[in-house]
């Protein structure tokens, strides 16, 4: 029980922290909103004074001492009250982090769970036979996919698949002319969008964990428990399995925590090279705009997620790893 | 052994999966490739870009408004951005009863998009509600207007000042409808979701990812629109726009001759007219940038025309050094200053500029009196790539005669921020291009907007100050006699050629691409009836003069 108290009290803890820093973080940028937007248009042609009087009244800079603000800002953070975005005028944050964080959910979610377990059980496998060519094989691709940078993939598949062989859409994630909704077809058209950015995560993302399971289930393999249950002629599946696989799994599990609070960060790049109006676009918008209530909401969504990811994964730990409870 | 097989075979399975489904799906969904249809009488747009998706803001006021509400609301004029030429729209023209009083006249006979009728009295609703608005006045035309009414179909305005060039803010005002604005509660955060104007186009079909305006048939000259619709991706990346097959864009393309042109020799086609003068403004409240002979050396020291290579890949000119943007403006030059302006690089020149100004050459440095080399700090807004490359052609070219040159990056807001406050020693920036030539040499010059540093200011932020530029400015201001606008014009360009208060380099330009498939009658450079920029009324010049390929 005290195990749990005091990771549940840890947790406030940070959680009070990561939203004070996330209060500070913005404020500390050089630049207003109102000068990012002046800085956004003067690429179209000049502005004149009066635009700029105009943008400043329109997008209004927030009033009251730092104190003040902040007192402000804990009780609309706690009646989830984010604002009008100011790059996106006058429509409010939580309706633009609503529409964009269902397809980063789905999209990275998905391939983020699906690169776990596909990699998970084929760093499993290839320590098992461990040497063999699957093995050989297996942890050169690894390695050599994982050092791909995802943007530049993107790029290749997005050239490649999307404009030469026009096998896949080069952009979005619906087809054009569609409005989202809960239809087969529409679904259907989705799901081929996600393909070419799905894959690209999925490829990037597999080499770690098929590397890390790989290596924790080697180490694993040469403890004296699984020789003595190989000694007492258990069936080779169960040894793999419920003795080596398991604790091999731990570590694996922490880092799994992590990336999968880490999923309503969107992935930038990936989102950025596929225009796919995820959170990871909305997230680069907000901060090249300087568009201070949007960013505080985004960071502080992905603070809370990886806090709370990491808490599961603690009180996870406690469940199947004894020792940690005490 | 087994989970072995296992694994493999899940993965295979997936693998599989994913392919039938891609394969499917390419049959079903291939039809959305061809965003914009083959239909031969609509424009596919590349003027308005989502981020990544659009949201849904016709408010024409509005500072995050989609572009394509020029084409459903109308000004009373349209400014041509390019030489300042007007061209009547809901106004059928105007007169300067005399420099502090216009009147309009306003047109008969043009309905609102719902069939309701347009009058001057929707023309003075407009103004009065940004009067009472101030955040909608993007045009800050009420820092020119004193009182407006109307008598049947004339408008008058009474203007603060003696004030010409207010003529040309006021024609560019955009007209909404008083029966529907007037139940608006909030103007400035409505998002205007069915917007009604007197504009060629209406509001057509809406998703995020693509809208479409549809022509207005009960439009005034709808007889002069000749594309039935405009579709607007909200993605327009530049390989989009060569593979789709865009008719109408405004990017820059790297290499435009072989990207863009190069995709459809026949008909792609591009025009980049100067929008503005990239130059190098000096803090002038800072030594030495305070003394003209040190600003004249650096004019001197500079080859203009393999910067704006270096920069633009050639697609722009060097900048005159009169403040004028040619050959937009060539009917204003001055003809008494020499090679219109332009200033060439003459290393001996700058050297004897240099010199009066205390710095001289020693062992191949430029050192002042205590023997310490000239350091330049330049700031230039990261990301903007192009000007980047000018800079550091620059940076070459001063440390050729001894000068050395370090850059300073920050990002676009930032580096606003930096510029308005004065927070620079040397800053990147452009100027110019508003089409009225008082408004660029006023932006530039203006004491008016003389803040010092650290204070914010709006315009002349290398902070210039002189008293008989002010006057000149006056007078043109007050004057509509284009005889005495062109001696006051040719005075402003002695200004800026002789006290440099700002380091012209090359010409920003206006990166317009179109395609003459479908369409032809585009602006061109042989027929610049408006500007290639696609977010500004002169779009309403450009539809209306459009034919059918």
């Amino acid at each position: 029980m005290r195990y749990y108290l005091g990771k549940i009290g840890l947790f406030l803890l940070t959680l009070w922290a990561a939203i004070t820093v996330n209060f500070l973080l913005p404020r500390m940028m050089p630049g207003s909103p109102a000068d990012a937007a002046i800085a956004k248009l003067s690429q179209n042609g000049p502005v004149t004074p009066e635009m700029r009087a105009s943008i400043e009244a329109q997008l209004g800079v927030p009033t009251g001492n730092p104190f003040q603000q902040y007192i402000q800002y804990l009780n609309d953070v706690v009646h989830l009250n984010f604002g009008i975005s100011y790059s996106n005028f006058p429509q409010s944050v939580s309706s633009l982090v609503s529409t964009a964080l269902p397809w980063t959910l789905v999209l990275v979610g998905t391939v983020t769970i699906l690169s776990f377990i596909i990699g998970t059980m084929l760093g499993a496998a290839m320590a098992w036979k461990r040497g063999s060519l699957v093995d050989a094989t297996g942890s050169v691709s690894s390695s050599f996919f994982s050092a791909f940078p995802p943007f530049w993939l993107a790029l290749l598949l997005l050239f490649f698949l999307g404009y030469v062989a026009k096998a896949f859409p080069t952009s979005g994630a619906y087809a054009a002319t569609s409005v989202p909704n809960l239809s087969w077809s529409f679904l259907v058209d989705a799901l081929y969008h996600s393909i070419l950015p799905g894959l690209t995560i999925l490829i990037t993302s597999l080499g770690s964990w098929v590397m890390g399971m790989r290596n924790n289930m080697i180490n694993t393999l040469g403890d004296d428990y699984v020789t003595f249950a190989e000694a007492n002629g258990l069936h080779q599946r169960t040894v793999m399995l419920r003795y080596a696989a398991r604790n091999a799994l731990l570590p694996n599990l922490t880092s799994f925590g992590l990336v999968l609070g880490g999923v309503v960060g969107g992935s930038l790049l990936v989102e950025q090279v596929f225009s796919y109006p995820g959170i990871g676009m909305l997230l680069f918008q907000a901060v090249t705009n300087q568009d201070y209530p949007l960013m505080q909401a985004l960071f502080l969504m992905i603070t809370v997620s990886v806090l709370v990811a990491n808490f599961i994964v603690d009180i996870l730990y406690g469940v199947l790893d004894p020792r940690t409870r005490r | 052994m087994n989970t072995k097989h296992l694994a493999v075979r899940a993965v295979a399975a997936l693998a599989a999966a994913t392919m039938a489904i891609g394969l499917a799906a390419c049959g079903s969904t291939d039809a959305q490739s061809g965003a914009g249809g083959s239909s031969s009488t609509e424009i596919l747009f590349g003027g308005d870009n989502g981020s990544p998706t659009f949201t849904k803001n016709f408010n024409p006021f509005s500072s995050s408004k989609r572009t394509g509400i020029n084409f459903i609301y109308e000004p009373l004029m349209v400014v041509n951005s390019i030489d300042g030429t007007e061209k009547p729209f809901l106004a059928t023209s105007h007169k300067i009863v005399n420099p502090k009083t216009v009147e309009y006249t306003i047109r008969s006979g043009v309905k609102w998009s719902d069939g309701q009728a347009f009058s001057a009295d929707d023309v003075v609703y407009t103004f009065n509600l940004l009067k009472t608005n101030s955040a909608l006045d993007t045009l800050g035309v009420w820092q020119h207007i004193a009182s407006i009414s109307a008598s049947g179909d004339t408008v008058t305005f009474n203007l603060k000042d003696n004030d010409v060039p207010a003529v040309k803010i006021i024609d560019q005002q955009l007209i909404v409808p008083q029966h529907i604005w007037k139940s608006v509660k909030d103007p400035v955060k409505d998002t205007n979701a069915t917007p009604v104007g007197t504009g060629p186009y209406k509001l057509g079909t809406y998703t995020p990812n693509q809208y479409t305006l549809t022509k207005n048939a009960s439009y005034w000259q709808a007889g002069k629109v000749a594309a039935t619709s405009i579709v607007f991706p909200a993605s327009n990346k530049a390989l989009d726009m060569v593979n789709k097959g865009y008719d109408w864009g405004y990017m820059y393309m790297n290499d435009v001759q072989k990207t863009w042109v190069g995709a459809d020799k026949q008909h792609n086609h591009y025009w980049f007219p100067p929008g503005g003068t990239v130059s190098l403004f000096p803090n002038l409240t800072k030594t030495p940038y305070n003394n003209v002979n040190f600003r004249l050396g650096l004019s001197n020291a500079i080859d203009r025309a393999a910067i704006a290579k270096d920069a633009e890949e050639g697609y722009v000119d060097a900048s005159t050094q009169t403040g004028l943007l040619l050959p937009n403006q060539k009917s204003w030059v001055n003809s008494s200053i020499p090679n219109s302006g332009v200033v060439k690089q003459s290393k001996t020149t700058a050297l004897k500029y240099f010199a009066k100004a205390g710095y001289t050459e020693k062992g191949g440095k430029l050192v002042d009196s205590t023997g310490k080399q000239l350091t330049l700090t330049v700031t230039v807004p990261s990301g903007y790539s192009d000007w980047l490359r000018g800079i550091e052609t620059l940076q070459t070219q001063l440390s050729a005669i001894g000068i050395s040159v370090k850059l300073n990056q920050p990002q676009p807001a930032a580096y606003t921020q930096a510029l308005n406050n004065g927070d620079y020693d040397l800053i990147v920036a452009s100027f110019g291009g508003t089409g009225d030539v008082y408004t660029d040499y006023s932006n530039l010059l203006n004491g008016e907007f003389y803040q010092p540093v650290g204070t914010a200011a709006s315009a002349n932020f290398e902070r210039y100050k002189n008293s008989t530029t002010d006057s000149l400015l006056a007078q043109l201001k007050a004057t509509s006699s284009t005889t005495e606008q062109k001696e006051i014009v040719n005075q402003l360009q002695e200004v800026v050629y002789n006290q440099v208060p700002v380091v012209g380099m090359f010409y920003g330009g206006l990166w317009g691409l179109y395609s003459t498939k479908k369409f032809t009658g585009w602006p061109t450079e042989k027929n610049p009836y408006a500007s290639p920029s696609t977010w500004t009324s002169q779009v309403l010049m450009v539809v209306t003069n459009l034919k059918k390929a």
